[in-house]
C-alpha cells in the first residue's frame, strides 16, 4: 500500500524560481528511501509538501490517500520532520520540555504527555537527561532529541534532512543506529542526503534529483553507479565494484 | 555556550525551583518595591535572603556574573556619576570635581538596590522555565479580554528561550571577525555596524527556521499549559516574605 502518493508535483517560489517540476512518486508504507541530489536540486521543497509546511502549485500530495492540504493537522501528526538545524529545531529549555512541545500543541492531559515524552526519551536512550539543558548535548545527542521529539508526535512517516550533517563519527552511528531502529519498529523512513556513504547500506530505495525533477529512481544496487552522472558522489565500495558496506559494520 | 546559557532556566528541586510561579513573581514584585523603598539596614537583610536562595538553590553566581557584566559596568558608571554629581561634603578633590559623601552613599544605596533586583531576576530565570512563565502572565491576562494574553505570553516567552542563543550568536560573530582583526579598525560605530548587520540578519534566518520547525510540530496558541497549582509551602513562603519585608521597612 503507498502511504505517500504524488502526483505531478509543481511548486514555484514567490520570486518565480521553479523549486520542483512534474514530480510523480508513491513511497509504500515500511520503506526505507534515501532521496539525494545536489544542492539545490529540490529535496528540501519535496519533503515539505509531505506535511504541508508548502503546499503545491501545481499536483496533489496525498497521505494515506487524503489530500495533505484537506487537513494540515493529520499530515503533521503522519510525517515527523528533522531538519538539518537540529539547534534551530529545539524549543523547550530541558530535554523533556522540547520532546513535550509536540504533545503540548495537540492538547494532550498531562498524564499521556508524560507517556509519550517517557517513551520517546526511551527508544532513543536520552531518559537520564531529560531534565538536561538541550543546548549542552553533543551533535548526536541534539539530533537524537530532535528525533525523540517528532516520535512523541507518533508519526508513521519520519524525514530526516541531512542527519549526519556535521556530526563526527560517533555522532553518525548513533544517529543511523536510531534510523534503523526506527525503521524495524515500522516507520516509513525517508533520508535526505548528499552523501551516500553513510546510509546507502541500509535503503532499499534511492531517489536522485536535479533541478526539481526524479531523474533516477530505483533499488540502490541497479542505479548507484549512473549517480555521479547528476552531481552525487557515489560511495568508494560502489567506485571499487564492491558491495556498499554499513557504517556499523 | 556554558557561560551564556547561565542566564537560563536550569532545572533542580530547591525551593525556588518548586514554588509556583506566580508566587514567584509576586515574591519579585515586593521584594523589588521594599527594596526600593527601604535603606541600607532593609537591603542588608534582603542581601542575605538572597545569599541563602543563592546557596540552596545552587546559581551558578560567578558564570551568571560574567553574563551580566556590562550590567555591572553601567552600575558603575551610575555610582561615579552619582559621587561625583551630588553635592555635600568633599571627600576627595579631583580637579574641579569633588567626591562626596553624601554622593558616595547615595550611589552606593542606588546600585545595591538595582543589584538586588538583577540577581532576583537571575534566580527567577534560572529556576523557571519559560513555559512556566508563559503560562502566569496567560493568567494575570485572563481577566482582560481585550489584551492577547497569549500572543503576549508566546512572545515573552520565546524571548527569553532565545536571548542566550542570540548571545551565543554574537559571541561567534564577534569571533569571526576578531578572527580576521577588526580589532584594527579603531572606530567603534565600525564594528558595531560590522557585527550588528550579520547578528541582525542570522537572527532572522534563525527565527525563520524556528518558525518553521514549530509549525512542522503542530505549533498552536492553544496548547496544554502547565499546570499551576498554589501548594501549601507557597503560601506559608507568601506569608514569611511578607512577614520579612514589613520588618525589613520598619527598622
Amino acid at each position: 500500500m503507498s502511504i505517500i502518493e504524488i502526483e505531478n508535483l509543481s511548486h514555484r517560489f514567490q520570486d518565480g524560481t521553479l523549486g520542483l517540476d512534474g514530480i510523480n512518486l508513491q513511497i509504500q508504507e515500511g520503506a526505507f528511501v534515501v532521496i539525494a541530489g545536489p544542492n539545490g536540486s529540490g529535496k528540501t521543497t519535496l519533503i515539505r509538501h509531505l506535511n504541508g509546511l508548502l503546499l503545491p502549485t501545481v499536483g496533489s500530495v496525498k497521505l494515506a490517500g487524503v489530500p495533505v492540504k484537506n487537513d494540515l493537522l493529520r499530515a503533521r501528526c503522519l510525517v515527523g520532520m528533522m531538519f538539518q538545524d537540529a539547534d534551530s529545531q529545539i524549543v523547550g529549555e530541558t530535554v523533556y520540555d522540547d520532546v513535550a512541545f509536540g504533545p503540548e500543541n495537540l492538547r494532550l492531559n498531562r498524564d499521556q504527555i508524560g507517556e509519550r515524552v517517557a517513551r520517546a526519551l526511551e527508544s532513543v536512550g536520552l531518559r537520564d537527561l531529560a531534565g538536561h539543558s538541550p543546548h549542552l548535548l553533543s551533535g548526536g545527542e541534539k539530533r537524537r532529541l530532535a528525533i525523540a521529539g517528532i516520535l512523541a508526535m507518533e508519526p508513521k512517516i519520519l524525514a530526516f534532512d541531512e542527519p549526519f550533517a556535521s556530526l563526527d563519527y560517533p555522532g553518525v552511528k548513533q544517529v543511523l543506529k536510531q534510523i534503523l531502529a526506527l525503521h524495524q519498529c515500522g516507520h516509513t523512513i525517508l533520508v535526505i542526503t548528499h552523501d551516500l556513504e553513510k546510509i546507502l547500506a541500509h535503503a532499499d530505495r534511492l531517489i536522485i534529483m536535479q533541478q526539481g525533477q526524479i531523474v533516477l529512481d530505483g533499488a540502490p544496487a541497479e542505479i548507484v553507479g549512473a549517480v555521479e552522472t547528476y552531481g552525487v558522489k557515489a560511495p568508494c565500495a560502489s567506485l571499487l565494484g564492491m558491495e556498499v558496506q554499513s557504517w556499523l559494520n | 555556550m556554558a557561560e551564556l546559557t547561565s542566564l537560563g532556566f536550569r532545572s533542580g528541586t530547591s525551593l525556588l525551583h518548586r514554588l509556583d510561579v506566580r508566587f514567584k513573581l509576586l515574591f519579585l514584585v515586593l521584594i523589588s518595591l521594599s527594596s526600593l523603598a527601604g535603606d541600607f539596614l532593609t537591603l542588608g537583610i534582603f542581601s542575605c535572603l538572597l545569599t541563602a536562595l543563592v546557596v540552596h538553590s545552587r546559581l551558578p553566581l560567578k558564570s551568571g556574573l560574567t553574563g551580566l557584566r556590562f550590567f555591572l559596568f553601567l552600575l558603575l558608571l551610575v555610582l561615579v556619576a552619582r559621587m561625583v554629581t551630588t553635592p555635600g561634603d568633599p571627600v576627595l578633590e579631583i580637579g574641579s570635581y569633588a567626591v562626596t559623601r553624601q554622593g558616595i552613599l547615595s550611589g552606593t544605596l542606588i546600585c545595591w538596590r538595582l543589584t538586588i533586583i538583577v540577581l532576583l531576576g537571575f534566580a527567577f530565570v534560572f529556576t523557571t522555565r519559560s513555559s512556566e512563565i508563559k503560562a502566569a502572565v496567560e493568567w494575570v491576562f485572563k481577566p482582560l479580554a481585550f489584551i492577547p494574553g497569549k500572543r503576549i505570553a508566546t512572545m515573552m516567552s520565546l524571548t527569553t528561550r532565545f536571548v542566550p542563543v542570540i548571545l551565543n550568536q554574537a559571541g561567534e560573530t564577534a569571533e569571526a571577525q576578531r578572527a580576521r582583526c577588526i580589532e584594527n579598525r579603531k572606530n567603534p560605530v565600525f564594528r558595531l555596524i560590522r557585527l550588528g548587520i550579520p547578528l541582525i540578519r542570522r537572527t532572522f534566518e534563525r527565527a525563520d527556521k524556528l518558525a518553521v520547525a514549530m509549525e512542522a510540530r503542530c505549533y498552536t496558541e492553544n496548547r496544554t499549559d502547565p499546570e499551576l497549582s498554589a501548594t501549601r509551602t507557597d503560601w506559608i513562603t507568601l506569608v514569611i516574605m511578607i512577614l520579612i519585608c514589613s520588618l525589613a521597612l520598619s527598622i
